[in-house]
Order: C-alpha cells, then structure tokens, then sequence
C-alpha cells in the first residue's frame, strides 16, 4: 500500500486523556514505533505517536508455552497451531500530541480522549507533513514518564516523519535544532537523540 | 478460614496409606486381568457367545474383532477440518426471582493443510418461560419435567450435538472432518428409570440422536466421522467381560449362582480398569480392538448409532474414544478418528485442541455468573419490574460477623 492512503491498523480499546491503546486488526501488524497515528471523537480527530507496542494472549491466564521443538521454522507452528492466531493479540499504545477540529490543526491535547472502538489510522505522508511544520509537540514527547525511554521515543518520532520528506536531512537538522533549545541544560540526553536521528 | 486443612490432613494421610498397603494385591490383579486378556484372544467366538448369554449386574463390552489387539495408528491426511463444540451453563438458582438459565456452547473449526484456518465462537442462549423450562408430555397436563440439574446438563449435550451438527453442514463437499464431542455419547443421565418416557423421547430420539444423524447423512457429499472423547477414563466394561471369562459357571447368571456368596472367581481381577488394562498393552500412538457399549438406553434407543469404543494410547495417557456404529463399520472413518484424534492431542499437549479450545470458549465462570445475573437484575430495575431474591441468597452475598 502506498504511504499516501490512509491505512486502518487498528480500534481503540482503552483511552486516556494522554494516550490510547489500539488493538490491530491482524496480529503482529502495528504501525512502527514512533509513527503518526491518528483517530476520531465524534468530530475531533486526535493524533498520536506510537510508543509501545505488545503481542500477548488474549486471555491473561493463558501464557504462551514453546512449541517449536519439533518444527523446522517459525512459521510452521502457526501452520501446525492454526487456533494461535485467534488466540493471541497485537496492541499498541499511542501518545496523543494533538487533535484538530474542523480545519485547525493543535499541538496539544484534545478537551477529550478519543472513543473506544474508534478506528486508528495510519497518518498519511502529507498528513505527516502537516503535523511536524512545527516542533511543538516535542515537548509533550520530552516531558512524558513512559514505558519506553524518551530518547528513543524521541529519535523513531523523527526517524519516521523525516521519511515523509524529500530532503531528510533538513527536516532532522531542524529538529535537532529544537531539541538543542528545548534541552539546553540537557547534554547528555541531547547528544543521545542525535546520536540516534544521525544518518 | 472455612476449611481446617490441618485437620483433614491425617485423614488424607490415612487415605495415603491405604492405597500404599494395596498396591501389591492391586498389582496381582491386573496381572492376572492381562492374563485373562491375553488367553482368551484365541477363543473371541466362545466368549462372545458366553457374554451374549450372561445375567450380570455390572456393564460388559461387547466384542467386536478382538480383545488384546493393538493398532497403529494410520497416516494423517495432507488436508483436513476438526471440528468440535462444548458447553456451560447456568442453572435456575430457585433463589432469584426470575427463573431462567443459560447454556453457553464454544465451538471450534481448525483446518489443517495448506491454508490453514481457526474458527472460534460461543453461542450463549438464554431459556426462560415454560415452554422452554419444562419438558411435557404431548397431550398430558401435570406431569411436566423441569428442565434443571442433571436434566440441564443433558439438555446441554443436546445443544452441544446440534451445533456440532450446524458446524458440519457447513463445511464445504469433499472435506475430510473430524467431529468432536467431550465425554460420552451415551446420555447416562437418562439411563434406567431416572426419568419418564416422554423426557428420553424430548432429548434423546427428538434430540441428540436427530442431531447425530443429520451428521451421518452428511457423509453423502463429505467424509465425516463423528467421536467423543474421554480423557482418564473409569470405565471397566472390558474388565467386566474378563469377569465373565473367569466366571466358572457355563451361563453366567449373578443373582442366580453368586447372590449370596461371599467370594467370587471373577473378583480376582476386581476393581482393576479398563485403561490400566490398556496402559499394559498398547503403545504410544496405538489403538485396542473395537468394543460395543451394551448399556440398555444404547441397546434400546440408539439404533444405528449404537456406541462402539476403543482406547487409545496418548502418552502416559489412555483415553476412551466412543463412536457410532456407522464409523466403527466403516474402515475409512475408523481410521480417520483414529489418526486425527491422536493428531489432535498431538497439537493439544496431550488433549485434543479442538475440544480444549471449544471448552475455553465455553466456559462460564463465577464471575460471568455473578456478572449474568447482575444483568438480569439490572435489566429487570429498569423495567420497574421486582428483583425479589431470598433471604438466604442476600446473606450469602453480604457476609457480616
């Protein structure tokens, strides 16, 4: 599928204020981490960054247990186990960084989380575009305690939404520049991100 | 804490070494039980002839074409559809002002070959009102059943067997399908004088034998063989025909020659089971010869689904597979239980996926019961309608010292 359609991965399944948790349509399909997500309450969209992502059992009392010993490949459990792939769920938790209602465009968050059941979306290239004319809403990914750590978070936001531009190069250069005076005091975790968006 | 498990704990200790004390005695039995087995493989004839003449009091297998033979098990087909249903439910709680129940069926369709395929799904289904709640007799007012506790979880293997059978319709032509049911295909339940005509004729002619034969008639387009499974089986059906086998009188007749008499010939194999019998015999993957069920409701209502059986070895396992006579009789569905009812437990750690799976979507637990009946009473409030419960039921719920 080509970047510039919209590409549904998944439905809303827990939501915050802050974040949301999707569940993906086919399991193992969730978007990359750090890419722009967005979905609906009613008619205010909600953006938001992928941050973590999980496969688990559906059932919380039932752990996985190996089966491989006696299959050539992966893959061939599932051939063998085809009830697995009902049985398991892939996740993925997003950051919301912004919402838009009606033509504008916020970086910041909505008046309220978005619905459960709503569907996420994979945000488009020019939707990408769009989104990171301004760097704002990397202060909220900066100043947020998650499960993953913000230098990584970080540096996959704009590994990822570089990729929508021609000339990458400027887009990181850009946001490098941002993240040097929203981290002035902050070297060490500064050098950090870079290290991690240099090509 | 309601249960005192240091004062249970010497009597499990007393019960510990009692079975320790007769593992010996337990052992000469079963090896004489063997013995038995083994001698009397070569006269199949004498002893069938023998137990179709015999008066016993306790269940014995019919024979087939065998008493100690071993099958392996044949190849598994390249392509094939397990299919399998099982359930739950909930009783009416004469406690509750609404009296209802529920039955929940799990089903499950796995398909094996080149484009694998799951289907899992549960199939809730509420009953209420009388005419759901009660089994009558046609024409006869005053003499109605009600349709809750061991009548519900026969109901339930009626329902479990309908679906198993909806499953089977559709699937595609030329399928080779295995059906699955948990336990027995003998509604125990409805044996002996337990309940009235009519009840045997609500659920087992109109119900759960219909069901097995719109499966049969399936094998027109497709392979389908049908079979339940019984895991840890205490059956001794075959042990009781080494009864009659030892029996010293020519037609064995209990009440007659053995009403009063303190020792018997046949107690020398006593208290031993059919799967521990097996356990001796078969190996790893490996069939017993076919058995016939020659319990009356079998015997009297079953007809061309007439329960014949064989036990199978899994492991450390012996389980008892039940199936229709219409499979037993024919090679190609025999061997296709067989294989894929290994297969299956194969994949199933030891039990057969299908029916594990179909269980896990069966399954109503203390909580979704809890959670039903709050729905119940919550939907009868807004209706403005009493939500009376007892007494008892209410102290139960708000435990106070």
């Amino acid at each position: 599928m080509s970047t510039d359609e919209v590409q549904r991965v998944g439905e809303v399944v827990e939501a915050s204020t802050t974040d949301f948790v999707a569940q993906c349509y086919e399991l193992y399909q969730t978007p990359p981490l750090g890419s722009l997500v967005k979905t609906m309450d009613l008619t205010v969209e909600l953006y938001g960054i992928v941050y973590n992502a999980t496969t688990t059992s559906i059932e919380p009392g039932r752990r996985p247990i190996a089966r491989g010993r006696d299959e050539a490949s992966d893959d061939e459990i599932y051939r063998s186990n085809p009830q697995l792939l009902k049985l398991l769920r892939s996740e993925f938790s997003a950051l919301v960084v912004g919402h838009r209602q009606g033509d504008i465009l916020y970086r910041y968050l909505p008046p309220k989380p978005a619905r459960i059941h709503s569907f996420v979306y994979l945000c488009s290239t020019e939707e990408v575009k769009e989104f990171s004319q301004s760097f704002d809403f990397l202060n909220m990914l900066i100043n947020t305690h998650l499960p993953v750590s913000t230098d990584e978070l970080v540096a996959a936001c704009l590994r990822q939404m570089s990729q929508a531009y021609e000339d990458r190069h400027a887009f990181l250069v850009a946001a490098g520049k941002e993240l040097a005076i929203l981290l002035g005091g902050e070297f060490n975790q500064l050098k950090s991100i870079l290290g991690r968006i240099r090509q | 804490m309601s249960l005192d498990l240091t004062k249970v704990a010497a009597q499990v200790g007393g019960m510990v070494a009692r079975l320790k004390a007769g593992g010996a005695e337990r052992q000469n039995r079963l090896n004489h039980a063997l013995d038995v087995l083994h001698n009397w493989s070569a006269d199949l004839e004498l002893l069938r002839a023998k137990i179709a003449s015999s008066k016993t009091t306790w269940l014995v297998a019919g024979l087939v074409n065998g008493l100690d033979r071993c099958h392996k098990a044949p190849p598994t087909p390249a392509e094939f559809t397990v299919i399998a249903t099982d359930g739950s439910h909930i009783d009416v709680d004469r406690h509750k002002s609404t009296r209802c129940n529920l039955i929940n069926i799990g089903s499950v369709i796995l398909h094996y070959g080149v484009s694998p395929s799951a289907t899992l799904d549960s199939f809730p289904c509420l009953y209420f009102g009388d005419e759901e709640l009660v089994i009558m007799p046609a024409g006869v007012r005053g003499r109605e059943q009600p349709i809750e506790g061991v009548l519900l979880g026969i109901k339930r293997s009626v329902d479990e067997c309908r679906q198993l059978a909806n499953l089977a319709a559709e699937l595609p032509p030329g399928s080779s399908i295995l059906a699955l049911l948990d336990g027995s295909l003998i509604l125990w339940g409805l044996a002996g004088q337990a309940y009235p005509e009519f009840v045997t004729e609500a659920l087992l002619e109109q119900g759960f034998l219909t069901y097995l034969d719109e499966i049969r008639k399936l094998n027109r387009d497709k392979r389908i063989a049908l079979a339940s499974y019984i895991s840890f089986p205490r059956s001794t059906d075959v042990v009781n025909a080494l009864r009659v086998a030892l029996c010293p009188h020519e037609v064995a007749d209990c009440d007659r020659y053995c009403a009063s008499s303190e020792k018997r010939d046949c107690d020398m194999v006593a208290g031993v089971q059919d799967r521990e019998l097996f356990s001796a015999i078969l190996e790893q993957g490996e069939r017993s010869a076919l058995f016939i069920s020659q319990s009356s409701i079998v015997q009297k209502h079953y007809g061309v689904h007439q329960v014949y059986f064989f036990y199978l070895r899994v492991d450390d396992e012996i389980a008892r597979v039940e199936i229709p006579r219409w499979v037993a009789t024919d090679e190609n569905l025999l061997n296709l239980v067989h294989n894929l009812v290994l297969d299956q437990c194969q994949r199933g750690q030891g039990y057969p996926v299908a029916l594990s799976e179909a269980h896990e979507k069966a399954v109503v637990t203390g909580a979704d019961r809890e959670n039903f009946w709050q729905l119940v009473e919550l939907s009868l409030v807004d209706e403005h309608l009493p939500t009376l419960s007892s007494a008892k039921s209410r102290s139960k719920r708000t435990r106070w010292v």
